[in-house]
Formats: C-alpha cells, structure tokens, sequence
C-alpha cells in the first residue's frame, strides 16, 4: 500500500542528516517497507490462492490434458495419446452441432423474453406500492429453490396425461421441448436478472424522470430515452450473464428431461455429462469441456471488446487512480 | 444522495388508477410465478389417487399425514441441518479467503496482480462437472470424503471468483481519504482492513454471503458423491433419494419437496433486504 | 465504477449459475478395510441399488443374520438410488477404488473395471459351491473364463400383456410371429385400446426391440459375430421391423418423456390397464404393481417375443439379464464368505418370496408364488440361448449408442440404416 503523506514526513524530518546517512536510512526503511508490503501481499492472497489453484485450477488442467487421450477414466492416468482426435469427431458429430444450435435458441429467446420480462417486472417493482417487499420475495423465489424442486414442479405440470391442459406434453415431443425447457428456465432465472435490473434502476435519478415528465414527455417516452440509456451498462451485463449462463447450462435441463426426447432439449453440458458418466468416454467428455470454455473465453472477451468497452475503461480509470 | 431521491419521490402525487393497474399487473405476474409453488403445496395435501384423478383442482379430502410425517421424521431434519452447516460453512471460508483476496486486489500494485486476477475469472468459464473427477481423486488424497470439509472447501473454492470480483470492487470504492486518515492514526494495514474496510463493505459481504448460502443450499452433485454415510445428506440430495424411494406415493414426494422450499425460502425472507440492499447501495454509492 | 459494480454482481452470480449448473458425478470411499481374516475385525462395505420395498429391509436382514453368526463382521450397508448409484460407481472406480460389494449387471462394465483391476477374480474362491446356481445366469458375469460377479436374480425379457384388454380387442391367443403382433396391434387401435407402453425417456425399454429382432432375424449368435460391425442386414432390418411397429404408432400419448418407473411411467401405464402391453423383463409384474398401486392378478400375462418370418432365430432363444454382486479388489476376504450366504437357498427363497426377483441358487425357486415368474424362470433356465442386455453386454459407449440410436428410430428421426451405420462407427472407435 502506498502511503505517500508518510513517506512525507519522514523524509522532512531526517532533512538534517547527512547526505549518506539519510540514504542509508532511507533504504534500510524502504527496504523493509517493501518486504513488509510483499509479506501482507503474500499472506493475504495465499489462502485464496491455495484454495483455488488445488480444487479449480488443477482439476481445469488434468481435463484438459485428458482431452488429448482416448480414455475410460478407469485405471489410473490416460495413456492413449490420439492428439487432436477428440476435438476432430466432435467438430464433425451431429449431436454437438444441435448443442450449439439450441444454445443460440434459448439465448435468441433469453434475449427477447426473459430479458425484458425480467425489466419489465423490475420497472414494476420499482413503483412504490404496498405489499413491494412481499412481491420482491415471491418473483425472486423460484431462484432460491433448487433445480431439483423445480425438476418435481414442473415434471408434473407438462405431465402428458394430468398436466396443465395446454402444456400437456410438451416435455415429450421433441419439436416442443426446447420451447417447454425454456419456459421452465425463465422461471427459474428470470429473478436474478431482476435483480440486477432492480440494483441498476436505483442508479436514474429520479430529478431526471421528473424532469423529463415536466418537459410533457409520456411515460413511455420517459422509458425510452432516460430510463433505458441510464440502464444501458446494466442490461450489457445481465446479457453476457444470460449468454454465459446458457453455454454452460446442465441441472435444470438434466431433472426435467436429461436432453431428450431424441437429443431434443440436449446442451452442451449434457452431452458432456453423458459421455464423462455414462459412456465412459472420459477423454471425450472433456474436449467437450474444453470446447465450451473456449467457447465462454472467445465470448467474455469479445463481448468485453466490444459491447462492454465503455463500461471496462470506466473501471479501469478507477484501477489506474488506485494505482 | 438516496434520501434527496427518496424524499423526491415521495413529494409525488399518488395517483391511484396507475397504482390499480400496477397491483393487477404484478398480482397476475406474481400468480403466474407462484402456480407451480402452489400446486405443489396442495398435492402434498393430496393422495396418489387424487393426483392422477384430479391433479389441478383442491384436495378432497385433505390429506395432512404427508406433512405431519415428514415434520416428524428425524432424517428430513437431519438434511436440513447438514444443508445449513454446509451452507455456512462455505459462504464463510468463501467470503473470509475472498475479502482478504480481493483486498490486496483493490488496494495493492503489484506485478502480476492483473494476471492473477484473471486467473480467478477464467474459474466462472469452466463446467464444474468436469473437474469432479480429479477433485474426487483429491479429496480422498486429503481423506476428505464424508467429512462436511470436503463439500464446504470445494464449494468455497468455486464461489471464490465471484466473491473476490464482487468484493474488490466495493474495496475500491472506499475512497482514498479514508485509508490515508486510518493510516495517519497509526492503523496498520490489518487494522484498517479488518476494523474500517470489512464494517463499510457490510452489504457487500451480505450479498456474496447470501449467493453462497443459496449456491450451496441447491449443490446437488457434489454433496452426492462425497457422502457415503447418509448422516450428512443435504436437502436435494436426500430429496432425490426420497423422490425413487417413494416413487409411487408421488403426494409424499410433493409434500416433501414443499417441506425442502421452505428453509431457502424462509432463509431469503429474512436475507432478501439485505440482498437487495447490498445491490443497490454498492450501486448508490458508485 | 458502477458498471464494474453490478458487472462484478453479475458475474459472480453467473459464476453461481454455473456453479449451480454443473456438478458432477458420483462416487465415494472404495471403503475397503483391509483386515485379513481370522476373527480380526473387518467391515464389508456394500453397496445396492435395491433402495426400496420390497427387497431392501431382505437385504438389511440378511446381512443382520449373518454379523450375528459372525461377530467380527460388520456390513455397513448403502441402499443407494439406480442413476446416483451408476453416479458414485463411476467417481469411484475412475479413481482408482471400488466398493467391497457392490450392485453389477456383468457384461461390458463388468469387463472395463476387470480391465482395470478393480474387481475380484472369484473363480477360484466359489468353486466349491458355484454348482448351487444355476449355470445359465453365470454367463454375462463370467469374462474371458473368469468369474467376475456373481448373479442373485436372473430372468428374460418378454411381452407382459393384459388378457382383459386382448380379449376386448377380440385377441384369443398372444401372437407368436411379427405379423401376428402387428396384426394383434391394430385390432387393439381399433377397440380403442392403446397397444403398448414404453419408456422413451429411459430409451434401454425400446432398445429390447430392436435387440430382439436382431436375434430373431439373425439367430442367436448374432450379436456374438456382429464382431462389432452392426451394418449387416439382420441389424438393418430389424430396424425396418421395428419402424414398421412404430409407423403404426402403437404408444401411449407422450411416450418420449415417458420414464419406466414413475407413476406416469411405462409400468403404471400398464399397471393402470391404460395399455395393453409392454416389452419387459422378468420384474414387470411386481414394479407395475407398485407404481399403479393396482394389482393385475390374472389378467396379467406373459409371452415370449415373437419370431419373424424368415428369420433364424427361435422362439426359444431368450434375451435378457438380471443383477448381481462383484467384489472389490481390497475387499476382505469375508465379503465371498457373506455372498455364499447370501445366495445360500434360505436367503434367495426370502428374497424369492417378495416376487421382485427370479432367484439363481437351486431350488430357491419354490419361494415364488406368482406362477408367472415360475415361467419366466422355466423359460430361460430352459432357453436354446442366451443374450445379455446390450447396454450391458457391450462396453458402455456402445451401449448408450444403442440405446440412443434406437430410440431416434422410434421418434422417427433416424432411419434404420443410419441406425445401423452410427452403432457401428461407435463400436468400431472403441
């Protein structure tokens, strides 16, 4: 930590040392302010450190050391190297391409759906009304509960012969499922983007809305060109949030419908899990793993270079005054 | 500055059609939102004839043993305790490794300090599932299997980029002047981390803690597989294995689900102000 | 600084998700104990897949039985549910471990852990009482001329139908050709009745069709000389069979999302009566029963699998599995000790009598009281031949292969000869 105000002082008042003197002292007590600065840098990193390197990092690198070998994951460590093998039949294998396929579906419709749907409520609950606090609870819930209660609730909603009418089901028809699969997730993650947009709505000035009604401009028109720019960093967030998300979706999909019917709701992460854990195909699972967090990397930063830029130099300038 | 807001908005005249329309909106949104909660909370009051004869209406006759059993039984309680324990366990060393983490992240030039703090980001791009196998090997290495310790360090491991991204960007919004006037009145660098930065980072904590608590609340897989000894089931898993052991009373099941909703639930009652205010004053105050 | 505030919220939330999404398999302390014999004390950790009624508190009791004749002994039991269980195996064993005893269908998963190591040759240490089972039901857990596992249940899969509903259909007798069954089909559509259940969600319940007509068209040993090329004409055609079966849409409504055992599953379907038929092994009559809540009773029947018009099979050659136990390589030497008691006639004739299982040891069978599991055992003691479930027999990527491919078959995404094609891609890489 940097104390200049310190440093100040001290050099002020050894002002009537001699020359040699002053530079000794001054390096001896540089000297151990540096050390001391390195040791509280060093302890308070260590355990964060220690922590993830041995339980992520590690095991991030053994998978992508076996996605270079053909593997069961039985008896001991992989030793049939096949080089680029996996990552060459997995380009050319036609249930990873329906992978990606419905990863852009469901972030197309996260994008036009859930998204404003989660605005729309987060406006909603902005409004000052009784009872706000009870309805914050109940739209955030379905976030709270686990994706295996979820799994329960909504296995028997699409139930194909005591399910809700009009959704009966949908969860076994292969042209449906990705759509019902998407109604489940909006319900169960809608709420955090909510969140985020509720956090970023404090951030309009109210003076400004105000201002903008006194100007005669219609509530829509106040939305439109106040309240939707000021949100701008926000919703570029819970974008990339959502986007992310979908990529590296697994629980909600794997309760309802483990993929199916005939790959039909099946992720990136299924497929995955289903080579690692049912095939055995260990080696193969984790160039899938691999594929997907290159496919998040290439994402987050391309996203950051271009549609967060604006909102990354904000951050930095910070960084840079901390120094 | 939020009370100048505050008392701006409140200067507003109130004007009840827009606030009619505003409860129908949010009362038809809420019911929506809520008719999967409620529908599992009747058919818990149901028998399994009921459910597949009439699976939408009310119960009839109400069936009260299903809840009345699972409040009695020892082991529902048991899974609830170990969830929380874990729960605990992890936001703690989470948030404890990751504010002294994020700490020297926000305040210190370093070398390296962007390199490293990448290396926690690329952390959010990867599918856990995969690293489950290796890790299993580890814990075992560690004997850490059936011990609460080898779910709580894994999972604060995980939630540990969130927390340090989260956290050190609330470091950096403490201004300047306070570090200098603390270090002025002698404060060493611990003293100023422990009794100034982490007391005005409080809502910053309580978010992260809450996300934690949650996250781990829901972990299915890894509790899974390094619980053995049934004593230390959390809740989704000792649901699942309570949904295939009385899977055909699929009431029981419903009921047991509702009773596994009501801890998280209750917990982010009490937890959600505090929650929403951490998103917000970091947003004020920014 | 907001921006990187909420930003940073975001993210870590995203990092929850992913968090939350993913987790990972299963697995768990290979708990051997080491410990010799003698009246050293040792613990025998056992894992089972039977984690309900009727067959767990048999299980619990056998093993109190046997800790009281043999103090020194403690069997920590682990009921654990079939996925979750397949879950922790996997961790497990893929770290180097397995389980003292523990659940196996023999076959191509038995062969892997073998391979590795991982699980006892008990070839030797059975053989002065191997002769009490029967030898038929040894086969999927023998590999290479070693004994691997050892079966407590074994049986056949055929058609469990309901004699009501045939009889509403005006269907005398059960067909016993191709023909005949399409036939029986669409004299069911046509009374009103649905035909068949299945499990398309689970898949392995429509892998037993196109296995069977494999057998059927090719004869018995055609998947013994497949020699893992499946694109010959007895696989192709069997998948133009069951396309022919399929076309008829002979289903219950949703039968894609459809699991095998929950009380909207394939068993209840026709526990309930709301089918006519299902293609199942020998444990049919007892898991439709317990996820209807109903009993069949009489009205419940069993028929093997019809032959196909010009195909080399018999009727005869049977097609099937059961479960068993194979011990883990630490594993002490008591655990064969108990598993001689366990599959001693007294401990199978108690598990025999719940009717969840067709019992191995000889002369158990005098436990059963439903006169069709009597069959069922009858059948395949008798059987001209024997083939082992494919998702077990063939190494697990090939088996999910099959069980995946056939099932697109079915939903109509996948043509028999792509069927064919992509089976045998896969066991080709393997």
């Amino acid at each position: 930590m940097a104390r200049p105000g310190l440093t100040d002082e001290r050099s002020r008042g050894t002002a009537t040392m001699s020359r040699t003197e002053l530079l000794a002292d001054g390096g001896n007590e540089r000297r151990r302010r540096r050390l001391r600065r390195w040791l509280t840098i060093t302890l308070f990193l260590l355990p964060a450190l220690v922590l993830f390197m041995l339980l992520v990092l590690a095991p991030i690198v053994i998978a992508g050391y076996a996605s270079f070998f053909k593997w069961n994951g039985l008896g001991g460590p992989p030793t049939d190297y096949v080089g680029l093998d996996n990552f060459r039949t997995l380009l050319s294998d036609e249930v990873f391409h329906q992978d990606l396929w419905h990863a852009v579906v469901l972030v197309g419709l996260s994008l036009v759906v859930q998204l404003p749907l989660a605005l729309g409520i987060a406006l909603l609950l902005n409004q000052r009304f009784r009872g706000r606090a009870v309805f914050r609870v109940v739209f955030f819930a379905p976030y709270v509960l686990s994706e295996v209660i979820a799994g329960v609730l909504f296995t028997i909603l699409f139930d194909p012969e005591t399910g809700v009418k009009f959704a009966q089901g949908w969860l076994a028809d292969p042209n449906t499922v990705l759509y019902a699969l998407f109604i489940v997730l909006t319900w169960k993650y809608f709420g955090f983007h909510m969140i985020i947009y509720l956090a970023g709505r404090q951030n309009v000035p109210q003076e400004l809305l105000d201002a903008a009604a006194t100007d005669g401009a219609t509530g829509w028109q106040q939305f439109r060109h106040v309240t939707l720019p000021l949100l701008g960093p926000t919703i570029r967030i819970s974008v990339f949030l959502s986007i992310i998300g979908v990529i590296q979706l697994f629980d909600m999909v794997w309760v309802l419908t483990t993929g199916g019917p005939v790959h039909g709701s099946e992720t990136l992460a299924v497929t995955m899990f289903n080579f690692g854990f049912k095939r055995f195909q260990v080696g193969y699972a984790s160039a899938i793993s691999m594929s997907m967090f290159v496919i998040s990397l290439v994402f987050a930063l391309i996203y950051q270079r271009f549609v967060m830029r604006r909102d990354v130099q904000g951050a930095i300038t910070v960084m840079g005054n901390q120094g | 500055m939020s009370q100048v807001m505050r008392a701006a908005h409140a200067g507003r005249r109130p004007r009840p059609l827009r606030t009619m329309l505003v409860y129908l909106l949010v009362i038809v949104l809420g019911l929506t939102i809520v008719l999967p909660v409620i529908y599992g909370v009747l058919g818990g009051f149901k028998n399994t004839a009921q459910l597949s004869t009439n699976g939408l209406g009310l119960p009839h006759p109400w069936v009260v043993s299903n809840y009345s059993g699972i409040i009695k039984s020892g082991t529902f309680w048991r899974a609830v305790g170990s969830s929380t324990v874990i729960a605990v366990g992890t936001a703690l060393i989470a948030v404890a490794v990751g504010a002294c983490a994020a700490f020297v992240f926000a305040r210190f030039a370093f070398r390296g300090r962007e390199f490293l703090a990448m290396l926690f980001a690329i952390g959010l791009m990867f599918p856990p599932a995969v690293a489950i196998l290796p890790l299993f090997v580890l814990l075992r290495t560690f004997d850490l299997l059936d011990n609460p310790l080898g779910v709580v360090l894994p999972q604060a491991a995980f939630f540990l980029p969130v927390t340090i991204i989260i956290l050190r960007s609330f470091f950096r919004q403490i201004p300047r002047e306070v570090e200098e006037a603390a270090t002025m009145d002698g404060c060493s660098t611990f003293r100023f981390f422990w009794s100034i930065l982490l007391p005005m980072a409080r809502p910053a904590l309580a978010t992260v803690s809450v996300l934690a608590i949650v996250t781990s609340w829901n972990n299915f897989f890894l509790p899974l597989v390094v619980f053995n000894n049934s004593d230390w089931w959390t809740i989704p898993v000792a649901l699942q294995q309570f949904k295939t052991e009385y899977s055909t009373d699929y009431a029981r099941v419903l009921a047991y689900t509702v009773m596994a909703m009501v801890p998280a639930l209750a917990f982010y009652a009490v937890a959600e102000r505090q929650l929403i205010g951490g998103f917000t004053t970091g947003a004020v105050k920014g | 600084m907001l921006s990187l505030t909420r930003r940073s919220v975001a993210l870590g939330a995203a990092a929850m998700l992913a968090l939350a999404g993913c987790g990972g398999g299963g697995g768990d302390k290979g708990g051997s104990s080491g410990g010799g014999g003698g009246a050293k004390k040792v613990t025998i950790e056992w894992w089972h897949i039977q984690n309900t009624v009727p067959l767990r508190p048999v299980w619990d009791q056998i093993a109190k039985q046997y800790m009281a004749q043999h103090p020194n002994v403690t069997i920590k039991i682990q009921p654990i549910e079939n996925e979750a269980f397949k879950a922790k195996l996997t961790t497990t064993t893929q770290s180097g471990k397995a389980p003292d005893l523990f659940q196996t269908w023999g076959g191509g998963v038995l062969k892997q852990q073998a391979d590795a190591g991982l699980v006892k040759d008990l070839t030797q240490d059975v053989q002065p009482w191997i002769g009490n089972l029967q030898q038929i039901a040894l086969k999927p857990y023998t590999i290479d001329g070693k004994l691997y596992g050892l079966p407590f249940d074994n049986g056949m899969v055929g058609f469990w139908y309901n004699k009501k509903l045939f009889k509403q259909a005006g269907i005398d007798t059960p067909p016993t050709t191709w023909t005949g069954l399409l036939d029986d089909v669409k004299k069911l559509k046509s009374a009103g009745v649905t035909p068949i259940a299945v499990a398309g969600k689970a898949k392995w319940p429509e892998m037993y069709y196109w296995s069977y007509l494999a057998l059927r068209i090719g004869g018995a040993n055609v998947f013994a000389n497949a020699n893992n090329d499946f694109s010959g004409p007895a696989f192709v055609q069997a998948g133009q069979k069951l396309k022919e079966l399929a076309d008829l849409q002979p289903f219950q409504k949703g039968y894609l999302g459809a699991d095998y055992d929950t009380p909207n599953g394939q068993a209840a379907t026709v526990g309930l009566s709301k089918a006519a038929m299902e293609l199942m092994g020998q444990w049919a009559p007892s898991v439709e029963e317990a996820q209807s809540n109903k009993k069949l009773g009489d009205d419940l029947g069993f028929f093997p699998f019809p032959t196909v018009e010009g195909g080399k099979g018999q009727i005869t050659d049977a097609f099937g599995g059961g479960n068993g136990f194979a011990v883990g390589k630490d594993a002490p030497p008591q655990t064969i000790d108990f598993l001689k008691y366990f599959l001693s006639v007294q401990s199978q004739q108690m598990a025999a009598a719940t009717g969840a299982i067709l019992p191995t040891a000889k002369g158990a069978e005098t436990a059963l009281k439903d006169p069709r599991a009597l069959e069922v055992l009858k059948t395949v003691s008798g059987a001209s031949a024997f083939q082992l479930y494919l998702d077990q027999a063939y190494a697990p990527a090939v088996g999910q292969e099959v069980n995946d491919q056939v099932s697109a078959l079915v939903a109509g995404k996948a043509s028999p000869q792509q069927v064919a094609e992509a089976i045998t891609k896969t066991a080709k890489s393997q």
